[in-house]
């Protein structure tokens, strides 16, 4: 078996083995039947619903399905792209959050105070939300490189420190949007109509341009990592630091920039939440998708491709999840299984010793990721 | 080894000292042979077995947890314990004992990491006795300790053989062994070859039996004499300080030139400045003091990236860490340093074809099997491991090129084709700077030798004024510093 098949297995496996134990788990509390069903509800919630497609129903049972796992697949992927890009250079990103909350948080305000024709507007506020989110990062990245700080340590403060910055005080003090109409509102200001993410499947779906422009991130990661020669010293001193040194890389910059574009992916996957489907920053961001990102990242096994495949599917899983609620089933199953994959995926070294008792395996271990 | 006296194992290194020690202390285990303790024949299957049996051995890194009390690293293991709970007053208690009885001055509540070097190894001594140790081994005690440490320690060492116990201590300093032991044995290629009495010997006589009397042929054919005089010079220093990992001084005034087509040996015991002095010419290491021109450059504020473009070439005494990264393809370690010229890098972007092309003729050229650019190097024995990284430094066409322990683990065959590689680059006009700690290697390549001691020059010799018995006082430091 092919060396790059051997490491995709355990990915799969684990997933399909968390597939397997909540099926199991709504079979025994409610009807193994009902957890059939719901898996397929689940299926035709994220992927569309072909077979009413088929029988004559409305192109909208597809788009609109497709537009919501679309919407998830993208943050899914630029924030699971943040923690692989770390990880290449050795640095365990848990901040993905809070970086997250800084690029939303600057996309709001760029779209909101800044007028722009239309095609500048959408790069403008995107590379504004770019650079807040690396700048978070950086913050991270320089304690590391020149105060040893440890980076899960102070990545983890810094989500806090966004939360209270941002949520707890920006956004309901000083960029708090103007009441219209005698409503008030909560979070930022509206952004203009020239700023918003257009939509690429009509007004029925909210599959929009960020779609596509997660995918190009998660290629153009691709790219740098195995094809350049920056890609090729971020991945030296990820896999061994003294060794680059020794060789002339420049560690520190490797890792500053590596982390800085980590912070540059999760802030867009904030800015695509925001121009794409908020519209403003709302009171609170609440949805976690920057914890999300390290599980996605590591059942993608840190490849930025493989992350995506994984974004892609808890994507269509999330999205499609909403629906098994017309079966009593609760909605956060999909949020269970990411878990419970994650949590199998963590055993990597268990799989691949089962997988090499079966097949003479090359002398080769995996990458062991280090947290 | 007999009750009551103090007995001296001497060797240089990699002699089999540590592993005979280890060997009674249990953490290896004899191919044959017995080993007898009090006419017992005795085998210890670990350390714990060794312990009950009364050997205590103290290693040259401590082993203490420094955040802890002295008492409680001394009872670590079998803590006194109340109810099932840690009785720190009893721990306290019975530590104030055990250091009285044998003299020593240590506060049993004080933090190990707030105590002087000399004060931890005392607590690892105290540890040793704590657990009723009657055979005590000290590995190079003196090592990291200051004089009067060391003299501390001597006395530390007299008063326990005079209470009845009996201490082995472990050196390659014959000074301070003479001064410390009743009875001295010199270790020499995994051999005892003799055993003295240390009042009825000398320093000399001593390092004459630890280098052996130059019966022993050259491992490798001698070089052909270089006939043209060396070339330009690569690299001069004056004055080099530099400071070790423990922060002391491990470079403490360094002078020494390497030309263009002669390979420079330097000799000495382990720990003397030569690693060091590798990394400060690499540009791993800053150094302190001193002045040095290295290929047209000063050598002060040298990057690792600086000493490659100047053409310093490096083979590292530790691979794995330092030369080569295992997880990465063969080509892709082929390409480590020199990854942004050609044929490895077109532009910004890696040349893949470029780059597979150099490596098959590489992995041809040096043997390295088996010859797959896309192999992880992990999936390497040790040997090739090494082809690649030497296959890689002397592919860069370097013009002075530092070498560390090059043949270290390698087998007979590599160890000569590694050498070969070497002479063909000083051949091609290359200066080779060898540092390595088997003297024979260092006699079998070398165009000149330089002797190191304690960070200092305290040898010159060219080739034919090699007398190892000479080079093997130099190196443990028992003439007075100064040129041959």
């Amino acid at each position: 078996m092919p060396e790059r098949v051997r490491q995709m297995l355990p990915s799969v496996l684990s997933v399909l083995l968390a597939l397997g134990v909540c099926w199991a788990l709504i079979a025994l509390t409610l009807e193994p039947g009902t957890a059939t069903d719901a898996y397929l509800q689940m299926l035709w919630g994220g992927i569309g619903n072909w077979p009413a497609y088929l029988d004559g129903a409305a192109a909208t049972v597809i788009t609109r399905p497709l537009g919501e796992s679309a919407m998830k697949a993208a943050i899914l992927t630029l924030t699971g792209l943040s923690v692989a890009v770390a990880f290449k250079v050795g640095l365990f990103n848990i901040g993905a959050q809070g970086q997250m909350l800084l690029g939303a948080l600057a996309a709001a305000v760029m779209g909101a105070q800044v007028s722009l024709p239309g095609v500048l507007h959408v790069p403008a506020a995107l590379l504004g939300a770019a650079l807040a989110g690396a700048a978070w990062a950086g913050i991270a990245g320089l304690l590391r490189i020149y105060r040893g700080v440890h980076e899960v340590i102070s990545t983890i403060m810094l989500n806090w420190v966004a939360l209270s910055l941002v949520d707890n005080w920006l956004v309901v003090g000083p960029l708090r949007g103007a009441a219209e109409g005698g409503q008030s509102i909560t979070g930022t200001a509206e952004i203009q109509a020239t700023a918003v993410l257009p939509r690429l499947l009509g007004e029925g779906s909210r599959l929009n341009l960020g779609f596509p422009l997660a995918l190009a991130a998660a290629l153009a990661v691709w790219v740098w990592l195995t094809r350049t020669r920056s890609g090729f010293e971020t991945r030296a001193v990820g896999l061994g630091a003294e060794a680059a040194r020794a060789a002339g890389i420049p560690v520190a910059r490797r890792m500053g920039l590596a982390m800085a574009l980590a912070g540059a992916m999760a802030g867009l996957a904030g800015a695509v939440l925001v121009l794409g489907t908020e519209g403003r920053y709302p009171g609170t961001l609440g949805a976690p998708y920057g914890f999300d990102g390290i599980a996605i990242a590591l059942i993608g096994n840190n490849h930025p491709l493989g992350a995506t495949v994984s974004a892609l599917f808890f994507g269509v899983l999330r999205a499609g999840g909403t629906r098994m609620q017309l079966l009593g089933v609760h909605k956060s199953f999909p949020e269970l299984i990411q878990g419970l994959a994650l949590l199998f995926v963590a055993g990597r070294m268990v799989w691949l010793a089962l997988l090499r008792r079966r097949n003479v395996a090359p002398a080769a271990s995996a990458e062991v990721p280090r947290a | 080894m007999r009750r009551g006296e103090l007995l001296a194992v001497v060797g240089e290194n990699g002699a089999g000292k540590s592993s005979l020690m280890n060997v009674l202390y249990g953490l290896y285990q004899p191919d044959s042979g017995v080993l007898s303790l009090d006419g017992q024949p005795v085998r210890f299957k670990s350390p714990r077995d060794a312990i009950a049996r009364g050997i205590g051995m103290v290693h040259q890194h401590f082993m203490l947890v420094p955040t802890l009390s002295v008492a409680e690293n001394v009872v670590l293991g079998r803590e006194p314990t109340r109810n099932g709970l840690l009785d720190l007053e009893r721990a306290v208690q019975e530590v104030s004992a055990t250091c009285a009885r044998f003299g020593f001055q240590l506060e049993p509540r004080a933090r190990v990491d707030t105590l002087s070097v000399g004060s931890q190894q005392k607590v690892e001594i105290v540890k040793a006795l704590h657990r009723g140790a009657q055979v005590l081994i000290l590995d190079e005690p003196t090592a990291v300790l200051t004089p009067q440490e060391s003299d501390e320690l001597a006395r530390v060492m007299r008063g326990l053989v005079a209470q009845g116990h009996t201490v082995v201590l472990i050196s390659h300093k014959l000074k301070e062994v003479l001064g410390v032991a009743d009875r001295i044995a010199v270790m020499r290629r995994g051999r005892c070859v003799a055993e003295v009495r240390a009042a009825d010997t000398t320093a000399e006589q001593l390092a004459a039996l630890m280098v052996g009397e130059g019966q022993r042929a050259p491992a490798t054919t001698s070089p052909p004499a270089v006939s043209q005089a060396p070339g330009e010079s690569l690299l001069n220093v004056r004055g080099l300080q530099a400071t070790g990992d423990n922060g002391r001084p491990a470079l403490r005034g360094v002078d020494l030139e390497v030309r263009a087509g002669e390979i420079v040996g330097i000799a000495g015991v382990d720990g003397n400045g030569q690693r060091e002095l590798a990394e400060v010419l690499t540009g791993l290491r800053p150094l302190t003091s001193g002045s040095g021109a290295l290929l047209g450059g000063p050598l002060s504020g040298l990057t690792p990236a600086q000493a490659r473009t100047r053409g310093v070439g490096h083979i590292p005494e530790d691979r794995l860490h330092r030369a080569v990264v295992k997880a990465l393809s063969v080509e892709e370690n082929v390409a480590l340093g020199r990854h942004t010229r050609p044929p490895f890098a077109k532009g910004p972007w890696i040349d893949f074809k470029g780059r597979r092309e150099r490596t098959r003729e590489l992995t041809v050229a040096y043997d390295v099997r088996p010859p797959d650019p896309e192999v992880a190097l992990r999936a390497l024995s040790g040997g090739n491991q090494q082809k690649v990284v030497v296959a890689r430094e002397l592919d860069a066409r370097p013009r002075l090129l530092v070498v560390v322990q090059p043949t270290r683990g390698l087998d007979v065959g590599a160890v000569a084709q590694v050498h070969a590689k070497l002479r063909e680059a000083r051949d091609q006009g290359t200066g080779v700077l060898l540092v390595s700690l088997d003297l024979e290697e260092v006699l079998a390549l070398s165009d000149r030798v330089y002797v190191f001691f304690e960070g200092r020059v305290t040898g010159h010799f060219l080739r034919h004024e090699f007398d190892e018995r000479e080079l093997g006082r130099r190196m443990l430091g028992t003439t007075e510093p100064g040129h041959a």
